[in-house]
This record gives structure tokens, sequence and C-alpha cells, in this order.
């Protein structure tokens, strides 16, 4: 995936969670945590299609709650690994 | 109306068949894509797996069994053959072995001893947190030894007060100047009596953590747990830790992320095994069963002539293959890093964990009274079949899982076709 851009990137991640999750909608700075949408098996299916969608690794320096909390933070977090 | 109704018949006829003909294309398209699936080199290093368990397991499976223990011999075999670091990269030691592979490997080694297998699979989910998880120092240091077989690994997650319910974990790492003060207790640890190091999870200040344990540690004892109903030479132990010494060095990940990004690397690796293992499993009960059929005579007639009997090898053999499918896609999802590789190895496990249950008790009633004794394979194979359905994550927590995973993805998919139509 080249020259992504921010929008896209909320996208296509709101897109995965919502075929997911059983969820009328999530907004852009929801808390995936906090709000109990993330549990400890999909939190790891979510990482793993960050992983693959946007080709990087989420590594062991990258585990830090602001980097996962909400679609805001996701998109950040792929921007910034990707060199964005 | 008699040619009409015979034009009718003959024009049923040939769209039946018509349709058997396609079906059967279909089929064969599917077996063919399959078979691609599966390469040559999965076949043959298939194969491999399966001579080495014939000649160096199944002879042995029943002593271990008996004595609850392997001969050290046996370890130090599967390490110098790099099955104990199979899916570990080269760089560490390993073989790289990709997932299909390993997969095939634990198949093989459900078939001859479902508590040797579990050395496979604690050695990986162990190997393979600290491939994810490890910072670069821990995998220069416990990788390769790992790897080579130099050193077993055990994954404490269980206690006494939290199996299924891991944010229940009442194991304490307090801080100190130079890491962590250990207390607590972890229960039902596979192969922790011949371990060298424990990946255990706690909880510091309310985070859940995950830190490597050497066994020599000062304060940490070892209690073999004995007289299991299977599974009764993997070495489970009960781990007592008394104010144990934790290098800050040795926590594996961030503290928060031990039950919700460290534990499930582990924990899904460990659902490839088992389901693959309980594969294998089932592939023995199966094949013990159809020998037995074609040679055992009651008046002149063999077992396997029987309608009953046939009826249970035939749940048997197709278990069987739902199963392998189901294991293989598990695997294969998983060597293309696909996110749906959890649900496929939660499916895998639970099919094969409740299938090896139904056939191991068929393959006793097979055999009747002689099913039954401890000279027959089929008695340690379903006492070792239930083990499965409780080993990494029982059946109903894989119901609970999988159940909701369906009922949100159904929703999801209603709120498409909503999104779509608005």
């Amino acid at each position: 995936m080249t020259a992504i851009d921010e929008k896209e990137i909320k996208d296509t991640v709101r897109s995965f969670i919502l075929s997911s999750i059983n969820l009328p909608e999530l907004k852009d700075d929801e808390n995936l945590f906090e709000s109990g949408i993330v549990n400890s098996l999909f939190a790891v299916q979510l990482m793993t299609f960050i992983e693959k969608t946007f080709a990087l690794e989420v590594g062991m320096d990258d585990l830090d709650i602001e980097n996962f909390k909400s679609l805001n933070a996701t998109a950040a977090f792929v921007l910034k690994k990707n060199g964005g | 109306m008699l040619n009409s109704a015979l034009e009718d018949s003959r024009l049923k006829r040939r769209l039946r068949a018509e349709g058997r003909g396609r079906r059967l294309e279909v089929e064969l398209q599917t077996e063919a894509s399959m078979e691609q699936a599966l390469a040559d080199v999965h076949k043959a290093r298939h194969e491999e797996f399966k001579t080495f368990v014939a000649h160096n397991v199944e002879p042995f499976a029943e002593q271990w069994d008996r004595e609850q223990k392997f001969p050290e011999p046996v370890v130090s075999k599967l390490a110098q053959s790099g099955y104990l670091g199979c899916s570990l990269p080269t760089e560490y030691g390993g073989q790289g072995w990709d997932t299909v592979t390993f997969g095939l490997l634990n198949e093989a080694f459900g078939r001859g001893s479902s508590a040797l297998t579990g050395v496979l699979t604690v050695q990986a989910m162990v190997s393979m947190v600290l491939l994810k998880w490890g910072t670069a120092e821990q995998k220069r240091k416990w990788l390769p030894p790992l790897a080579r077989g130099e050193m077993i690994a055990a994954f404490a997650l269980t206690e006494p007060g939290a199996g299924s319910d891991l944010q229940s974990v009442a194991t304490e790492f307090s801080r100190n100047s130079n890491g962590f003060i250990l207390n607590g207790t972890k229960k039902w640890i596979s192969c922790a009596q011949f371990a060298g190091v424990f990946l255990v999870f706690g909880k510091t200040e309310q985070r859940p953590v995950a830190c490597l344990v050497s066994r020599d540690s000062p304060g940490l004892s070892v209690e073999p747990i004995t007289d299991l109903m299977g599974f009764r030479a993997a070495g489970l132990s009960q781990l007592h830790f008394e104010n144990v010494e934790v290098p800050a060095a040795n926590l594996v990940g961030k503290p928060g992320f031990a039950l919700s990004h460290v534990a499930p690397v582990g924990l899904h690796y460990g659902r490839i095994s088992t389901a693959c293992s309980a594969l294998g499993l089932l592939r023995g009960c199966f094949e013990e069963s159809i020998a037995y059929a074609a040679k055992r005579k009651i008046g002149d007639k063999t077992v396997g002539e029987m309608g009953m009997i046939r009826s249970l090898i035939a749940r048997m053999g197709t278990d069987l293959e739902a199963g392998r499918l189901l294991c293989h896609s598990a695997c294969r999802t998983e060597d293309d890093h696909l996110p749906e590789a959890f649900e496929k190895a939660f499916m895998a496990k639970y099919f094969t964990s409740r299938a090896v249950v139904r056939t191991a008790s068929d393959a006793v009633q097979i055999r009747g009274a002689s099913g039954c004794h401890g000279s027959s394979p089929t008695s340690r194979f379903y006492r070792d079949a239930k083990i499965m359905e409780i080993i990494e994550g029982t059946t109903q927590i894989h119901e609970d899982v999988l159940g909701k995973m369906f009922v949100d993805q159904a929703a999801g998919w209603a709120s498409d076709a909503g999104r779509l139509i608005s």
C-alpha cells in the first residue's frame, strides 16, 4: 500500500473492526480498549490485520496503548511506522 | 401423458447425472488444489516425521505412559532432529519451517504420543512469544538454546485459581531496584519437570506482565503432578515462587500487554499444535480401528463387515478428513499472516479435540474388552483424547469465543448490507 492517507487508514481499520465486532458505528476518537471493543483475541487479530494491510511489523517497542487506543491513534501509528 | 412423464423422468435423470458430473468435477478440482497446496516438500517432511515417530516414539509410548516420564535421550533425539526449533528462523539456529510443516510435525507426533507432542507444543509457544515480543538481547540469549533443544521451555500461565479466566491471575511481580520479586503459584504446567526456563505470567501494580524465570532461580520449587488421566509423561508440575528475584532484562513485552498481546501469541501456537496433535491421535484411533476391523472375526465375518462397525468407522474417517482440512487451513492462514488465522486455529482445535474424544471412544468400542486393557493403544488414546478438550482452552471457552465471533460477524454483514442499501 503506497501513499495512503490518514483517512484511508482509518476507513480501512474501521471497516475491519465493524466486520468483526457487533457495533453500529465506530468514531475516529472512540477508545477501543476502554469501551471493551477490543478483547485479548481481537487485539492480536487487529494487530495482525494492521501488520498485513500496511506492510509493517509491530514490535516490542510499539507496545503502547497510545498507538492503538483509537482509529486516530492507529492511523498516526501507521503513518509513523511507514515514515509518514 | 405417458410420453410426457417419460420425457420428464429422462430429463430429471439427465440433469441428475450432469449434476453428479459437475459435483465430481468440482471435487476433483478442490482435491487437486489441496494437493497442490500441500507441496511436495510438505509431503516429504511428513513422511520423514512419520518414520521418526514409527521408530522412536510409537514402540515406547505405552512404557512412557506407565512410567509417567520420558527417558532423557528421547528429548535429545528431538533436539538433534531440529524438531524443537522447527519454527524459529535459521539465524537463531532453528529450521525456519513454515506453520504447515509445524502442523504436520505435530500431527505425526500426535499419532505416536500425545505427551511427547506436548514438548513440541510448549517449546513453540515460548519460542514464538520471544520471537515476536522479545528484545534483541533476549532473542540472542534465549532463542539459540531453545532452537537447538539445549533448553526446554514451559509456559507458566495457569494458576490454582485462574484457568479459563486469565484476568484473575494472582501471581505477583513486585518491583525492586534490579527488576522484580516474584511470588505465587502456577499449576498444571506442562514440561515443568524438565524445563530449564519458564515464561511466567502475573501482575505488577495491577498490570499484566510476563517474565522469563530460570529453573535455577533461588526460591523456585517444582512439585511434579502425577496420576493424571492422560498426558501422563508430559511432566506436569506445580510451581512455587517464593521471593524469586527476576532481573528487569527478563521482562517480555511491556507491563499491561502480557494478557492482551504476549500470551495470545503463545496460545495461538499452542492451539495449532494441539489441534494437529489431536488430529494425529484421531488418525491413530482410525488406523488401529480399521486394522482391527479387517482381521478380527466374529463367527465367519470380520468385524469390519458389520454395519454397526462400519458406521463408526465412517464417522472416524470423515472426522479425520474434516479435521485435516481445518488444521491445514489454520496453518496456511498463519503462514500467510492473515488475521483470520486466529479464528481458524480456534475452529481447528475445537473440532479436532471434540472429534478425537468421539473417535477414541469408538476405537475402544470396536475392540471391545481388549480395547480397555493397557496392552492396547486405544486405552491410552482414550485417556489422552479427553485431555485435548481441556488444554489450550476448554471446549466451552472455544464455543464462547467462536459463537460470539460468528454472531458478531453476521451483524457486521447485516450492517454492511444496510449501509450499501441506504
